[in-house]
């Protein structure tokens, strides 16, 4: 069974939002909206987001750092907002593994919220339905749109390649190699949930240099005499022509 | 024991037209407030992505679980056979039904899209708890009132222990699911937890029985009939035993919670925190809910008194009210650890990224929770003016202590 993912790369997410603005643009007119924006201009602003950035601080002073994560539905393979759902308006499509809301089906009773472990449920405060990332499914099967632009709107938008999209249960896509290479790993797996999304943990580059490696073995000044350098007290080029 | 004589409320005095327009005002603020939210959305109240079940919840859940509670007299005439009670069980069939009725208005009119609750039917997830529930809801109408067709048509009289048993079954059955929409949510630490099932049909012991002598003592009072002190006496102490039960069940569980690794940051959060939930946990639901209640009914002299086995059944409700608050929203206010608990978020353009979320709960939402109060006592009220529910006498002489059910 195909299952589609997001793998995240962690370690070159920049947290600049990209993935957030242009997930909003695509999917406020698309067929999953609109999606609500509350006060946009104001104070406290309150929106629907399918997909949000939130920025941790790890490790202690001195040594810390910020990782900007970004966070939406993991379309888990066993995801616990389907079998909640009073009306079944939480399903998984058997044959790409997204997990889709029916909002027409949905009745608010925000149970499915509860349900998931990560948080990603968004509520529509206007229209009172749960929402979340649909992995852009009206983009994936568009025969209108270039092949290279079937996929998720975040995964185009994203400037430093962070978002790769890809069939995880096909072992020689891009994001399982990326997940086998790179040590993607799966949030919370102690739920059971099987995420199907998955991060690419920060990576530290450290490259040992040794001594040797700093000396130019074939340098030809060791066979060759150096140049001599004229004496101090002489006049230069300079103090010759500054007359 | 005497034949026992059912009377209606007259319902002319000053004090039922007062009492009717209270709570028909409060039940029309309800109407309000789930028409306006209805129009304006869910930006009118305090709920967020993070807290998405507030105050009406909490109002829902305390009455649908007090209804179950408030059958528990009926069930102790009918099928123990205490005949001390069975005087007792219309009055404690009708609350239960109009309790349920409230707590079910208020759960309906809070969901996002009401006018689509007939999908609960049409497109039935059967692996969904909270399917199953709404399945129980008219599940016990129809066995509770059946049975007080049986308790009020002569001719029924033969059907009379079935339906009562059949209901008492039911009214565990449906709390049991109460409980379970909390224990079978394996998503959240503070939940997924067996215990939850019990400990919601031990709280609904109590806070029916609350709401059954408020009613009871109310009616009584107002109505100018007698009312016994050795039936009293009995109610009094089953809420003490109902009160420490509940309270034994919340120990365990927050003990439990707090023994396991994966949520103790969230019950250390509870119980030792500085957020409106661990005050609300231990003035509302331990002190006031629990601790003044056991004083009030088991200081000798002092529990005899009408007025404290009153002020004990007010307080339990509130504390009940408090224990709801923080199991429903206190557990969503702490944010879930995505990542590890050793990790804090510290930006985020969102506004989640908050130490714990939050909730500060609008007008709207007192008003539709108080608008489920309001339509429950209009009911109750109406239903002892309609109907023979209330004895015409329930003083010492009429009432045989030691008598079994017929």
């Amino acid at each position: 069974m195909t299952q589609l993912a997001l793998v995240i790369d962690l370690n070159v997410c920049v947290g600049c939002h990209a993935c957030v603005t242009s997930c909003k643009e695509w999917n406020t007119s698309g067929s999953a909206g609109y999606l609500t924006d509350e006060n946009p201009y104001e104070k406290d602003p309150t929106g629907t987001f399918f997909n949000r950035v939130q920025s941790f601080e790890i490790g202690e002073y001195p040594k810390t750092e910020t990782v900007h994560f970004p966070k939406s539905c993991l379309h888990c393979e066993d995801p616990p907002c389907v079998p909640v759902c009073p009306t079944g308006a939480s399903y998984k499509r058997l044959e790409d593994g997204i997990v889709l809301v029916d909002f027409d089906k949905c009745i608010g009773c925000r149970y499915c919220s509860w349900a998931c472990p990560y948080g990603a449920r968004e509520i529509d405060e206007q229209q009172k339905v749960m929402k979340k990332c649909t992995l852009c499914v009206d983009r994936l099967y568009d025969e209108s749109l270039p092949e290279s632009e079937r996929k998720p709107a975040c995964v185009l938008a994203c400037p430093t390649s962070a978002r790769l999209f890809g069939d995880v249960h096909d072992p020689e896509s891009v994001v399982s190699v990326a997940i086998r290479e790179e040590g993607g790993y799966a949030l919370m797996p102690e739920w059971g949930t099987k995420p199907a999304n998955h991060y690419l943990p920060r990576r530290k580059i450290r490259k040992p240099i040794h001594e040797d490696e700093l000396q130019r073995a074939d340098n030809p000044l060791n066979k060759e005499q150096r140049k001599p350098r004229a004496p101090v007290d002489e006049p230069t080029l300079d103090d010759s022509t500054s007359w | 024991m005497k034949k026992v004589r059912y009377l209606e409320l007259e319902g002319k005095s000053a004090s039922f037209n007062f009492l009717a327009a209270l709570f028909a005002g409060m039940a029309a603020l309800g109407a309000w407030a789930f028409f306006h939210l209805e129009h304006s959305g869910h930006a009118d109240t305090g709920m967020n992505n993070q807290i998405v079940w507030g105050l009406p919840h909490v109002f829902a859940i305390m009455l649908i679980v007090a209804a179950s509670g408030a059958l528990n007299l009926a069930s102790i005439g009918t099928v123990f056979n205490k005949g001390l009670y069975k005087p007792l069980a219309r009055i404690s069939a009708w609350l239960s039904i109009s309790l349920l009725m409230g707590g079910v208005i208020v759960l309906v009119l809070d969901l996002g899209n009401p006018f689509h609750i007939d999908y609960m039917f049409t497109s039935f997830n059967e692996t969904s708890i909270f399917a199953w529930n709404i399945l129980l809801y008219p599940g016990f109408f129809l066995f509770t009132g059946i049975y007080l067709w049986t308790m009020m048509d002569t001719s029924k009289r033969n059907y009379y222990k079935s339906a009562g048993t059949a209901a008492f079954i039911w009214r565990l059955i449906l709390t049991s699911g109460t409980g379970l929409i909390f224990g079978l949510l394996v998503g959240r630490i503070g939940f997924n937890a067996a215990i939850m099932a019990p400990m919601f049909i031990v709280v609904s012991f109590s806070v029916g029985l609350a709401f059954f002598i408020i009613t009871l003592m109310a009616t009584y009072k107002w109505s100018n009939r007698p009312l016994g002190c050795v039936l009293l006496k009995r109610l009094k102490n089953l809420l003490v035993i109902f009160i420490a039960a509940a309270f034994y069940f919340a120990v365990i569980f927050h003990l439990t919670k707090y023994y396991s690794m994966a949520s103790q940051d969230l019950e250390s959060w509870l119980l030792f925190g500085d957020s409106v939930h661990t005050k609300l946990l231990w003035i509302g639901q331990v002190v006031i809910g629990t601790l003044i209640p056991l004083a009030l009914l088991l200081i000798p002299r002092v529990g005899e008194c009408n007025t404290a086995i009153f002020s004990a059944a007010v307080l339990v409700i509130i504390g009940t009210f408090c224990q709801f608050f923080v199991t429903i929203i206190g557990t969503q206010a702490f944010p879930q650890q995505v990542i590890g608990s050793d990790y804090q978020v510290i930006a985020s353009k969102f506004g989640d990224a908050d130490p714990y979320h939050v909730y500060s709960p609008s007008s709207w939402e007192v008003m539709l929770g108080l608008g489920g109060l309001g339509l429950t006592f209009l009911m109750v009220l109406y239903g002892f003016k309609i109907m023979r529910f209330l004895p015409e006498s329930l003083a010492d002489k009429d009432l045989d202590p030691h008598a079994k059910s017929a």
